[in-house]
């Protein structure tokens, strides 16, 4: 247990962090606010559509949230959100300004996704955002925000596909592999590619997969195996390569099952490689040091 | 100033606030999920399509068919602002067929497009079947034109009642 809070904290580490590991910080911090403000503005224009509440999720479960429907609530909250975030990430505010926009960001989760679909796209983006909410809550220093914020982050996201894999074992068993159940989920999909694009034509591994038991097998089995070592991310030798094969992973649903998670694949490059190191060697950080110094970033 | 003793505490209390939340809220409650999608494997799905019938005759319309013998031209739900997974669940999760998700589902589609075209609503199953097949069946289920909704002829009352 210590190794791996050693290795998600840096505990072993006694200087600050370089200038390159602090513009790494900021750069993934920019693509979680952007992000988190994209998702309040898309769910607010969906939720105007929305007319009925279906399944009440999250939040929902526990209070009303049928005034925030028929109504430009949901846009005023993507207003409220992105305010919150600018000030955040320009530390015009101190500490509390991603927590209010994590209660907001849930709260139109909830009102977006009552119709009875929960998406799990936007879940890494939504630990990053609760992640700066406990690290800018709990911690004053700017360094020990982003050292906490860092390991929280590797810590979820290593728990998260873990627990991805663990749940196919509990509710099918190992028998999930079985390549049939790959053709029940594809023939699902093109159904869903009709509906989305007009037609559907299968690519070269979906017909592999549909002509053969085995390859299918070799899929599920892969992609399975590959959600276990999630927890990988969890130690630092290991990481880049954890990285390397949940990207993997996420190619193999795209071209499979069409289902492209493009921003976990993104939030997976940005978290998952020392971008830090590089960029120093590059010295491509002494220019944007010298802008988180003065907004107190470093 | 750092402090390690206070990043494992918080950890440990996140951590405890996340398992506590998925586990009484049914494994989601967002970001905090136990990613259950896709585990249980071999269960029948229902989805939903959307095809414009208005040259098909009426004979032909109220067939079941797969996904390669789907009469009519394809209607593209994002492109007249459906989202399509919004739309198969509003289609599946309807237990019951009143006016009020008649009035619902109509509301999806513009005055115009219901004016100039004959739009034809299908539930596409899919499941496992003997000897290592997969079959998927589209069932007409509801026929939406201009001021009318008109149901499958063929199908039984239940399937508008308690549909499941």
């Amino acid at each position: 247990m210590k190794g791996i809070l050693d290795n998600l904290f840096d505990f072993g580490r006694t200087r600050d962090d370089t200038p390159g590991q602090a513009l790494h910080f900021r750069i993934w911090e920019l693509f979680i606010g952007f992000q988190a403000a994209r998702y309040a503005w898309v769910w607010g224009w969906e939720t105007l559509r929305i007319t009925d509440v279906v399944l009440p999720l999250g939040i929902a479960r526990y209070v009303d949230i049928g005034h925030l429907i028929g109504g430009p609530l949901p846009l005023v909250n993507a207003g409220l959100l992105t305010l919150l975030v600018a000030l955040g990430f320009l530390r015009l505010v101190p500490r509390w300004p991603y927590v209010a926009a994590m209660a907001l960001l849930h709260l139109q989760y909830a009102t977006r996704f009552c119709l009875g679909e929960i998406p799990h796209s936007s879940n890494l983006v939504g630990m990053g955002l609760l992640s700066l909410a406990v690290g800018g809550a709990c911690f004053r220093d700017a360094a020990a925000q982003r050292r906490f914020v860092w390991g929280s982050v590797w810590f979820f996201t290593g728990l998260g596909y873990a627990s991805a894999g663990v749940c196919k074992l509990a509710a099918t068993g190992p028998g999930w592999i079985d390549g049939r159940h790959l053709w029940l989920w594809m023939a699902e999909k093109a159904s869903d590619t009709i509906s989305k694009t007009g037609g559907f034509e299968p690519n070269l591994l979906q017909q592999l997969a549909a002509d053969h038991w085995i390859a299918a097998t070799a899929i599920l089995g892969i992609g399975l195996g590959t959600e276990l070592i999630g927890v990988l991310l969890w130690w630092r030798r290991t990481r880049p390569w954890a990285t390397a094969a949940l990207m993997a992973m996420h190619f193999g649903i795209g071209w499979t099952m069409n289902i492209f998670f493009t921003v976990f694949m993104a939030e997976l490059v940005i978290i998952g490689f020392a971008w830090g190191g590089w960029l120093d060697r590059l010295r491509a950080a002494r220019l944007p040091e010298a802008f988180l110094r003065l907004r107190g970033a470093i | 100033m750092w402090s390690k003793a206070r990043a494992v505490r918080v950890l440990a209390l996140s951590l405890a606030a996340y398992v506590l939340l998925v586990a009484a809220n049914e494994g989601e409650f967002w970001p905090a999920s136990i990613y259950p999608m896709f585990s249980v494997a071999g269960r029948p799905w229902t989805r939903a399509l959307v095809r414009d019938v208005a040259t098909v005759p009426d004979s032909a319309r109220w067939r079941v068919t797969d996904l390669r013998g789907l009469p009519g031209r394809p209607v593209v739900l994002p492109e007249i602002g459906i989202d399509p997974i919004d739309f198969a669940n509003f289609l599946s999760k309807t237990r019951t067929w009143d006016e009020d998700r008649v009035t619902g589902l109509r509301s999806l589609f513009t005055e115009d497009l219901l004016r100039t075209r004959q739009l034809m609503v299908y539930k596409v199953r899919g499941r496992l079947a003997a000897g290592d097949s997969v079959v998927v069946e589209a069932t007409p289920f509801l026929l939406l034109t201009g001021d009318e909704t008109a149901r499958n002829p063929e199908l039984p009352p239940e399937a508008y009642a308690r549909d499941r």
